[in-house]
């Protein structure tokens, strides 16, 4: 029951409270990128989602395993970033085999993952975080991963308005959309302290 | 005369006209991370100048072996080569700094200003014009972060580069140190270099 | 692809990974001496900075030596936290008090302290912050050294304390007035003193170093 509630409150954190784009500034090139439509940004999303969770966990296994083991905290990074660009391909050649009509959904964005900050945040925050099981590890990946949806469609929800609104000109495209950002993390303020 | 001409308009192609945050809007996570003083924000800027150095001069010696499969895998080796040797130095001479950037050190490793560099520049063109390039680069990005953070340090805390400028009266404007300021602040910034860019042109 | 099928797939792969591997190998070689070169300056610095914040805290002492390594501490959802007791040693070898790090969960991120006790264990000495990220301008007034919130410690009672949003801050007894507009934050660091001294101050009855 304990661990349940740990993951749960862990889960519901990291979507909501401690949410990547919010408020560790994760992610934000694609947050402004791709959000210009709500079902591109859901694909991103998705996309996002998968491969967070199989790097996240991956990472925690590899850390714990060999590089901790054997004290080559140094090569982390290194490790790091080839396990998310290995496994980006991976997934790319995979669902390109066998799910077609997916890849087409979401294959475009698959490329653009490896330079996600989302992806290696995460991996080194779990790190920072000290998460020492891998049912944990597994979960705050895929919560990363939601919150990023969540977040992303948010805002391909607004900017599909903002586009009828009257904004000052020189205001136009990533400036009013950096200025919208901001007033959601406003928002997303006060759920902080929610858990503790 | 004509390669010198063309070596100062590389170099000042990053600092303005190219400028990776303000035109090119590369690296946003640091920027809007990083920026809540100016100390913070040079350490940064720093980094990402001798990480690109680094990975410009590496990749611009190493561009005529490369095979286009593996390529991508290569610039992410030597950048992460590199982010790694600048983690390692800061934390052991600048430990403060350190512990302040935390994880936004590594994260240099994502910042497509890097791997954009490596791609569009270093591995089509020679040593000398890469290294120019990579300084450029990432003086427009130190810059810009700086300016960033001295506006919003100023908000925040009165202070810059923490030293007091402002009178005891002024009531500091937390919400600037907070993630709101960093958005709302580049957005500005943003919408002016729109305005004095179009007057110009 | 009929060309790749003619040649031997080894020596395929070889040619076009050749570079990637030679570098693989240079860089971490190059990564591990760096490493080794620098590992001690790094473990230094650490050092340092526990020292520098225990040396605020005990301020006759000079020297910070373990007396005790590895007392489990519950921090609650099933988990402890092993806590490294350290002694303060004033110039002529002198106890003059203890000092160890502890953890909890601030408004935003973690909260690390450094907690410091007189010899008796019986007054706290202070604390400083290791790391938070708690809100600029609310929270983050726990790292202002000597402050309002953080001289309350300075000879408090070692015993549970409480937490009250108003009272006199300038009387020093197991009662901590919180920062206002940073409840959360000022709750955080009350819990972690709860949670870890009395603990930790058992173990160290029940290994010999208190009377």
């Amino acid at each position: 029951m304990d661990t349940l509630q740990t993951l749960l409150l862990g889960f519901i954190g990291i979507v909501i409270v401690n949410n990547l784009v919010f408020t560790k500034f994760l992610g934000i090139c694609p947050y402004l990128g791709v959000s210009g439509r709500i079902d591109m940004a859901f694909g991103m999303g998705l996309a996002v989602t998968f491969v967070v969770t199989l790097a996240g966990t991956l990472t925690w296994f590899i850390d714990h395993v060999f590089l901790m083991q054997f004290g080559l905290e140094v090569m982390r990074y290194l490790c790091f970033i080839l396990v998310i660009a290995g496994a980006v391909q991976l997934v790319e050649m995979y669902l390109r085999k066998f799910f077609p009509a997916l890849y087409e959904s979401f294959g475009i964005f698959l490329p653009l993952i490896t330079t996600n900050c989302a992806i290696l945040g995460l991996c080194l925050f779990i790190n920072l975080w000290g998460i020492d099981n891998l049912l944990e590890a597994v979960v705050l990946s895929f919560g990363a991963g939601i919150g990023f949806t969540i977040a992303i469609c948010i805002m391909a929800g607004i900017r599909e308005n903002l586009q009828l609104a009257d904004v000052p000109e020189c205001l136009k495209g990533a400036p009013i959309t950096l200025i919208t950002a901001g007033i959601l993390t406003l928002a997303f303020m006060g759920f902080a302290g929610m858990i503790r | 005369m004509s390669s010198e001409t063309s070596l100062n308009k590389t170099f000042f192609a990053g600092i303005w006209d190219n400028n990776p945050v303000l035109r090119l809007l590369l690296g946003m996570c640091p920027t809007l991370a990083v920026t809540a003083a100016v100390k913070p924000a040079l350490t940064m800027g720093l980094s990402v100048i001798f990480v690109l150095l680094f990975s410009n001069i590496v990749v611009s010696l190493l561009r005529h072996q490369l095979k286009p499969h593996v390529r991508i895998l290569m610039f992410t080796l030597t950048i992460a080569t590199a982010v790694t040797i600048a983690d390692l130095a800061l934390k052991a001479y600048l430990p403060e700094m350190s512990d302040k950037l935390g994880p936004y050190i590594p994260l240099i490793i994502v910042n497509c200003i890097i791997i954009g560099r490596a791609e569009a520049c270093a591995s089509k063109n020679g040593l000398v014009v890469s290294i120019v390039d990579a300084i450029g680069m990432g003086l427009g990005f130190t810059i810009t972060l700086c300016v960033l953070a001295g506006i919003r340090e100023l908000l925040a805390t009165g202070k810059i580069f923490e030293a007091q400028v402002m009178p005891d009266a002024f009531v500091p404007w937390a919400g600037m140190g907070m993630p709101v300021g960093a958005f709302i602040t580049l957005g500005l910034l943003l919408g002016l270099v729109n305005i004095v860019s179009r007057k110009k042109a | 692809m009929s060309n790749n099928k003619t040649k031997n797939p080894i020596l395929f792969f070889l040619e076009q990974s050749w570079l990637l591997m030679v570098s693989a190998i240079l860089f971490g070689a190059l990564l591990a001496s760096l490493n080794y070169a620098w590992q001690p300056k790094i473990k230094q610095n650490e050092i340092d900075k526990f020292n520098r914040l225990a040396g605020g805290l005990l301020t006759k002492a000079e020297t910070f030596e373990t007396a005790l390594e590895n007392i489990p501490v519950d921090i609650g959802k099933g988990k402890t936290y092993n806590v490294e007791v350290k002694k303060g040693l004033d110039a002529d070898g002198n106890l003059v008090g203890w000092a160890f790090i502890c953890e909890g969960s601030g408004f935003a991120d973690k909260i690390k302290l450094v907690v410091g006790v007189d010899a008796a264990f019986e007054k706290m000495a202070g604390f400083g912050v290791l790391s938070s990220n708690e809100t600029p301008g609310f929270g983050d007034k726990i790292t202002i050294k000597d402050g309002f919130f953080q001289s309350q410690y300075k000879g408090a009672p070692v015993a549970e304390l409480t937490l009250s949003k108003i009272g006199d801050a300038d009387k020093i007894d197991s009662e901590i007035i919180a920062i206002s507009g940073a409840t959360v934050t000022s709750e955080a660091v009350v819990k972690i003193f709860n949670t870890f001294l009395l603990p930790i101050k058992e173990n160290m009855k029940e290994a010999g170093l208190l009377k």
